[in-house]
């Protein structure tokens, strides 16, 4: 694809011109700017939200509409420092890398693009990275990267509604860290977050496709087991024991649970049912 | 097409602190075959024992493979070296915005009146010519995507030469940082090819 011993990518040069002008708008005085991107992306955004995908496909237009074999896009940003991008998902190497992510832009065959399109390649692309990680952000926790309060409270909401519209029942299951306050006093942060990080990965791997995992506060967790009723969530509780064992977290929890309509058909309702019988069974814990 | 579950698998990769690049391969079937890695970091090792934790819950038969940069890239920046931003303040009073960026341990300052967005952007301009750089450029935008807070700023700038704008994006604490920082963005390439003249 490449010639032997040159990558064949080079940076965009500053002093290339923009000199075609079929379909062109003329943005600004003597200054011609392909409407192709603008096009695309809104096409694009018809099919697929901004983000890696996107970032992918943008590449593969621009290849298309140069001629080119190979592109690389390098971004750089303080929310995601560096990062790089390279037609059709390929690798790079590392040495590659290295000289990629020395400076941030668009990198093809020499000559053939305007600097121009291959900046706002970039700026898209780096849009695009950008507002996907901010979307990952909104809706999970950062520490576990399970889904955080909001998306949380969110699916419950839709969980309910379907509950109480098609009567499929789901069993909401909060679950706590005993002693977890211990494990930072005695280990330090670090490892406490260690452990959270753990936990939530074993959570992650008990759930099944469909339920939702999530961090709703310090040390307490929330699962949303779909088609379950209360009795067959002790499987989830099993799953998850289990997976802390094969994963060396020595960490016990307490659950408490609720199941919709059973219990009620209400958010709010379920959550205060769920927490009480928590609290319950933390009490006996402790006495 | 890509689908949601691997934008996401790749996204939650590269959110892994040091991670350049990731590359996919694929089975017939369409699951991912070999997660291929590139970092900047120490500890390959562990990010190679995080992302396999990650691969196994969204494609339990990948391979997990990752390839190290740390030694060569600190090998680069022996060899070479770029502006950095150092520090913006902005005085109400006046409405002037003062950059300070550095390079090689030499210092440039830049101020500029015109508010926190424009004026970040015209006193990056002022700090690289401090410094000694020929910038042969005029500030032709500079954009608040949304014109509200904590969004990226794009700052356009026109060659003296009408051979093709340039481009930058940033996102800071606020709009004068945001400003400077997608200053030296657009610039990025520019002062890297002035620098080796």
């Amino acid at each position: 694809m490449m010639p032997e011993g040159n990558d064949g990518l080079q940076p965009e040069t500053p002093t290339n011109t923009v000199t075609e002008t079929d379909g062109a708008i003329e943005e600004f005085p003597g200054q011609v700017y392909e409407p192709w991107l603008f096009q695309t992306m809104l096409g694009e955004l018809t099919n697929r939200e901004l983000g890696v995908g996107f970032i992918y496909s943008i590449l593969g237009q621009f290849a298309r509409r140069h001629g080119l074999t190979d592109v690389v896009v390098t971004l750089s940003h303080d929310s995601f420092g560096t990062q790089i991008f390279r037609l059709g998902g390929q690798s790079v190497t590392a040495e590659l890398a290295v000289r990629l992510s020395a400076e941030p832009g668009v990198y093809c065959e020499p000559d053939k693009v305007p600097a121009v399109e291959c900046d706002a390649v970039r700026t898209a692309c780096q849009l695009a990275m950008s507002l996907h990680l901010a979307r990952f952000s909104a809706t999970h926790d950062p520490l576990t990267n399970i889904a955080n309060r909001r998306s949380f409270d969110d699916a419950l909401e839709m969980a309910a509604a379907r509950s109480a519209r098609y009567g499929w029942a789901f069993t909401l299951v909060l679950v706590d860290l005993n002693d977890f306050k211990r494990v930072n006093d005695l280990s330090g942060h670090e490892v406490g977050d260690n452990t959270l990080r753990q936990f939530g990965f074993a959570l992650r791997q008990a759930v099944r496709q469909g339920d939702t995992a999530a961090r709703v506060g310090g040390d307490e967790f929330a699962v949303i087991l779909s088609n379950v009723e209360g009795h067959e969530a002790a499987g989830f509780t099993e799953r998850l024991r289990s997976r802390l064992l094969a994963s060396n977290v020595f960490i016990d929890f307490t659950t408490g649970t609720a199941t919709s309509p059973r219990d009620s058909a209400d958010p709010a309702e379920l959550l205060r049912i769920a927490d009480g019988r928590l609290y319950e069974k933390k009490g006996l814990r402790g006495s | 097409m890509m689908s949601r579950t691997e934008e996401d698998f790749e996204l939650e990769l590269r959110s892994l602190a040091g991670v350049l690049n990731v590359g996919l391969t694929h089975r017939e079937n369409g699951d991912v075959d070999v997660v291929t890695l590139v970092v900047n970091t120490k500890d390959s090792a562990g990010t190679q024992n995080v992302a396999s934790q990650i691969a196994s819950l969204y494609y339990p038969e990948a391979k997990v493979v990752v390839d190290g940069t740390s030694h060569l890239l600190s090998l680069q920046r022996e060899s070479g070296s770029r502006v950095a931003f150092v520090r913006a303040d902005y005085d109400s009073k006046d409405g002037t915005c003062e950059v300070q960026l550095t390079i090689d341990g030499r210092v440039g300052l830049g101020r500029a009146g015109s508010g926190p967005l424009i004026g970040g952007a015209e006193a990056t301009l002022a700090a690289l010519r401090d410094l000694g750089y020929d910038i042969p450029f005029s500030l032709l935008t500079v954009t608040n995507v949304t014109n509200g807070r904590d969004w990226p700023v794009v700052v356009t700038l026109r060659s003296n030469a009408n051979d093709g704008d340039r481009f930058g994006i940033a996102k800071a604490d606020d709009d004068m940082v945001s400003a400077a920082k997608a200053t030296l963005d657009s610039l990025n390439r520019f002062i890297s090819t002035a620098s080796e003249r």
